[in-house]
């Protein structure tokens, strides 16, 4: 039988590692703990968290951050994390590789869609004249202020932050 | 007991009947809720994590630094609010470089987290503060003969090393309460698995949702019981999906624990919003109220 050649991308590992909870990629020995326990598993063929770590300790870019891509079918349930016994938390490994693919824009577009309200107004949910309508039916009291700008302000990527504080120079 | 409640965005936005659930019933257990400004999402500990995971641990550690400058504890209501929140203190615990790279970005608008703030859950406030005795003595209304089958959601059991609330294998918290509330916690095959909605698929969720709902309706339960709003999402309006795209009615009416007590200390369930749900309570409330 032909040897099929293994190539590890340690740029893609290193890149991993990088981001919070990336670096327990690396503590997997691929017992399968995490796939007996998985409810995504089991209902569905496709997903495989074993297999994903594998892919990671690989550094099988392309078959993790690739439009159809596996990761999104994980339902976030933390059965993985609380069963693994080498403190992998492969579900915080599969977040840090969506933050990968959010960033190499291959993530599922409705992401953007889910999210994009709590950039835009600190909440997740809209709040909408049928909010305060509906509260107000209900008895309960006006909702409380949203600290918006602090909140942007402590997004705020360093780069755009020097740039901001050079235009409230210029603008002075 | 004072606590500083952290209402979170389903709650108050998207499902206000929870809210007015846990404004009408902790009072009558010796809690007052202290409100404040100033708090933003928690945020969500999925959607949002999934995006940024560095942004999503600072919106969560300026949450914790407002709460941290009250001295009071923070309680919140919500599943998805305690995950966050929770695991943010233990990511900015057990990493200094990452807990001094947040507080850089908190500097900027003169807060900083500490890491001395107590964030809970209602039910583990009741179960460990206050006792479950003060429930029992809150009750006014008999649910004996009503039975429920708890739905324990995810995000408050796992991963327990942070979560610090139960087994998350052999949960007994919500039972507990609901046996202390007079009604009878139901046992079924599917009483743990995930409700499904942080899975980015059309089916698979409702697969999900699906299994527990036959689960529940061979225990032949009265209602299902639960504390997380975005499994109420799968199961409220879940429900009515299923009936849509796959054809079968389950019609087991979704109650939050807390408008359960609401019943069982007297209130009407008007009072406690029930009449917002998809999946109308009728059957049950009869029982209850008669």
């Amino acid at each position: 039988m032909a040897k099929k050649k293994v190539v590890v991308n340690f740029r893609f590992r290193e890149k991993l590692n990088k981001i919070p909870g990336g670096k327990h990629h690396n503590y997997c020995y691929q017992c399968s703990a995490c796939v007996a326990v998985c409810p995504a598993a089991r209902f569905s063929k496709e997903f495989n968290p074993r297999k994903i770590l594998l892919q990671a300790l690989l550094g099988a870019e392309e078959d993790l951050l690739g439009k159809d891509s596996p990761i999104w079918l994980c339902t976030n349930c933390y059965s993985c994390y609380e069963r693994c016994p080498q403190d992998v938390r492969p579900i915080e490994v599969i977040i840090a590789l969506k933050n990968m693919a959010v960033e190499k824009e291959t993530a599922p577009t409705n992401l953007a869609k889910l999210t994009e309200n709590i950039t835009k107004t600190g909440m997740s949910v809209m709040v909408s004249s049928a909010v305060h309508r509906r509260r107000k039916e209900l008895g309960l009291p006006e909702l409380k202020t949203i600290p918006l700008d602090e909140m942007k302000e402590i997004l705020k990527d360093e780069e755009t932050k020097e740039q901001s504080s050079i235009e409230q120079k210029t603008n002075k | 007991m004072k606590i500083i409640p952290f209402w979170g965005c389903m709650m108050p936005l998207k499902y206000p009947q929870m809210e007015l659930a846990i404004r009408r019933t902790l009072p009558n257990l010796g809690v007052e809720l202290v409100d404040i400004d100033d708090f933003t999402c928690c945020p969500d500990p999925i959607y949002f994590k999934a995006r940024d995971k560095m942004k999503w641990l600072t919106i969560a550690a300026r949450n914790l630094a407002v709460a941290e400058e009250t001295g009071l504890d923070i309680v919140t209501m919500c599943s998805g609010c305690i995950s966050t929140l929770k695991e943010a203190q233990y990511l900015l615990a057990e990493d200094q470089a990452l807990k001094d790279e947040v507080n850089k970005r908190l500097k900027r608008i003169n807060k900083e987290y500490k890491g001395k703030v107590k964030v809970s859950h209602a039910v583990v406030v009741i179960r460990d503060d206050l006792g479950l005795d003060v429930v029992k003595k809150s009750v006014k209304r008999s649910l004996e003969g009503i039975t429920v089958a708890i739905h324990y959601g995810c995000h408050i059991l796992k991963p327990s090393q942070i979560m610090h609330v139960d087994d998350a294998d052999y949960p007994s918290i919500l039972d507990d309460f609901v046996a202390a509330m007079g009604a009878t916690p139901l046992e079924h095959h599917e009483k743990l698995l995930c409700c499904g909605k942080g899975c980015m698929d059309d089916e698979l969720p409702l697969d999900m949702t699906e299994a527990i709902f036959s689960s529940i309706e061979k225990s032949g339960a009265d209602c299902m019981g639960l504390v997380c709003p975005t499994c109420f999402s799968s199961f409220d309006l879940g429900q009515i999906m299923i009936s849509r795209k796959r054809g079968k009615n389950y019609n087991i009416p979704v109650i939050y624990l807390f408008q359960l007590l609401g019943l069982a200390q007297g209130l009407g369930p008007e009072e406690v919003g029930l009449h917002t749900h998809r999946v109308k309570a009728d059957k049950v409330l009869e029982k209850i109220v008669g």
